[in-house]
């Protein structure tokens, strides 16, 4: 069962030539997706039949952007599962947190679907694609906390190197925007589990010339930080200007 | 409150996209090979505007960072001000200040520029004059109000360092490091903001309305427009001309709506230099 909110309607709608993401084809599913894509029907069939579950970001501002989203979908899946059955031990105070976290990435994760796709007509992921939370303890407080930790200091350690990216100002000023959001989360859920953990030196550099500045991580660090929750599906990037 | 928020983003309106001279003085911001620049510099006019060339950037984020480290070595000072549990948090937050005033500074160095003298900081709000009017009472002596005025500037920090982020056009490493700061600013602010909480202010990690606003004379009310003013703004843009259709976006799975201050507490607001420089402009 998908955690995200995406269009139940997958499979029947068309991948535009906007589509955000390449999947390649073995299932039935996929098949009508790349037929969809302006691939020719004379295409010879592969040899050796493409992975179902391999999903490609595609090249320029619009992978970007799909990368972007799958942190959003990540955070959002997370902080749901938190308010829909929250950890017994998880307070009150705590739980009205990770409601306006639940918020603020829901707000993030449609903004950028809307980047990607502003007619909304597409479904930008696979129907059975989940975020998938089963390795996270969930039951406990502290596991609430580190997965939350987890999710939001990948998120803060990337997008120093990811705005940049963007050739479309307008678009690298709005995110700009959300990236210190994820710091502000990063901080408290850091400070929630271990007080006074924010901006700790295993996250901040602590000595040389990069000192007092966050620690960063590529986007091709961080998918394959969240490979296992992403499986079976296998999210890769090796396109510029991802891929750089 | 209204007020100040629509003065505030009059202020931040952008300026013409024209290009001044000093636009590319600065091109190599950074990089140390250029040590020809300080005599072009040195015949700046004195009373250059903002303009936010990458000289302009570094110049007031160190001065941003200045203010801030000043605050936190006096206040580290100060015998009982912090809390023997959070000397340590202000410790951190003031060896990162130093590391991001060294960076800056060295920056400036590396391009041949000359560094601004820092000024004499007066956290009272009285520039030093005994007689002036105090603005901020009890910094040094009141830990709340210690942490209010650390929470309205390390808020200002995330949002100056935002605005300048890609303003150093030229240098891509040095924008990258100003991102890297960026993000470190906003743990300190989201810091600031839970410890107040633990001590019973209405606040959370993350500007919000439903914070309660800190009560500054109408004197100091630069800070509070430069910290958190315009942050309601519930219009954001991924183009320059077409609001994002919020309403079409914002349907949560079963149909919940999003809590209502989220929308705008999911965007962080820049500020514009001359309002940084105006509440910066208190302290010294």
């Amino acid at each position: 069962m998908s955690e995200h909110s995406l269009s139940p309607n997958w499979r029947a709608q068309p991948l535009g030539r906007r589509g955000f993401l390449r999947v390649s084809a073995a299932s039935a599913a996929t098949v009508a997706i790349v037929a969809t894509t302006g691939c020719s029907t004379s295409t010879p069939t592969p040899v050796i039949p493409p992975d179902p579950h391999l999903i490609t970001l595609v090249a320029g501002d619009q992978g970007l952007l799909s990368f972007a989203y799958l942190l959003a979908v990540a955070q959002a899946t997370l902080y749901q599962k938190v308010i829909d059955s929250p950890a017994s031990d998880l307070s009150v105070a705590e739980r009205a947190i990770f409601t306006d976290m639940r918020d603020h990435e829901v707000v993030h994760r449609q903004v950028l679907r809307y980047a990607i796709n502003p007619d909304l007509t597409l479904a930008l992921l696979p129907t059975d694609f989940a975020f998938n939370l089963a390795s996270f303890n969930l039951g406990t407080r502290a596991g609430v906390l580190a997965a939350a930790q987890q999710l939001e200091d990948l998120v803060v350690a990337v997008y120093p190197l990811l705005l940049p990216l963007f050739t479309n100002g307008t678009q690298r000023a709005l995110f700009l925007k959300t990236s210190s959001v994820h710091a502000r989360h990063a901080a408290t859920v850091r400070d929630l589990l271990t007080p006074g953990s924010f901006a700790n030196d295993d996250v901040v550099e602590n000595a040389g010339q990069l000192a007092g500045q966050v620690r960063t991580k590529t986007p091709t660090e961080v998918l394959v930080a969240l490979a296992p929750y992403f499986a079976p599906y296998v999210i890769t990037a090796p396109n510029a200007p991802l891929a750089v | 409150m209204k007020l100040i928020s629509l003065l505030d983003r009059l202020a931040a309106a952008p300026a013409a996209p024209t290009a001044t001279p000093r636009r590319n003085l600065l091109g190599q911001l950074g990089r140390a090979a250029l040590a020809a620049l300080p005599a072009g510099l040195a015949a700046l006019p004195a009373a250059a505007s903002p303009k936010d060339t990458p000289f302009d950037a570094v110049a007031q984020l160190l001065l941003l960072e200045r203010v801030q480290l000043a605050l936190y070595t006096q206040a580290l000072a100060v015998s009982g001000l912090v809390p023997a549990a959070q000397v340590a948090d202000f410790q951190r937050i003031r060896r990162h200040q130093t590391q991001h005033e060294a960076f800056l500074t060295q920056a400036l160095q590396n391009a041949g520029a000359a560094v601004p003298t820092a000024p004499a900081f007066d956290f009272s709000g009285r520039h030093g004059v005994a007689t002036n009017p105090v603005l901020f009472p009890n910094v040094l002596s009141n830990y709340d109000d210690f942490l209010a005025l650390a929470q309205q500037l390390e808020d200002l920090g995330v949002r100056l360092y935002k605005t300048q982020a890609f303003a150093i056009t030229t240098d891509s490493q040095l924008a990258r490091a100003v991102l890297r700061i960026h993000a470190v600013e906003a743990e300190h602010a989201a810091h600031v903001r839970g410890l107040r909480r633990g001590r019973g202010a209405v606040v959370k990690n993350w500007p919000s309305e439903a914070d309660a606003p800190i009560v500054r004379p109408a004197a100091a009310q630069a800070l509070t427009a430069a910290a958190t003013g315009g942050e309601e703004n519930p219009t954001q843009n991924l183009t320059l001309t077409v609001p994002i259709p919020f309403g079409t976006l914002l349907l949560i799975r079963d149909g919940t709506a999003i809590h209502d201050p989220a929308l705008a507490e999911a965007f962080d607001e820049p500020v514009s230099s001359a309002t940084a420089l105006a509440a910066l402009a208190l302290f010294s």
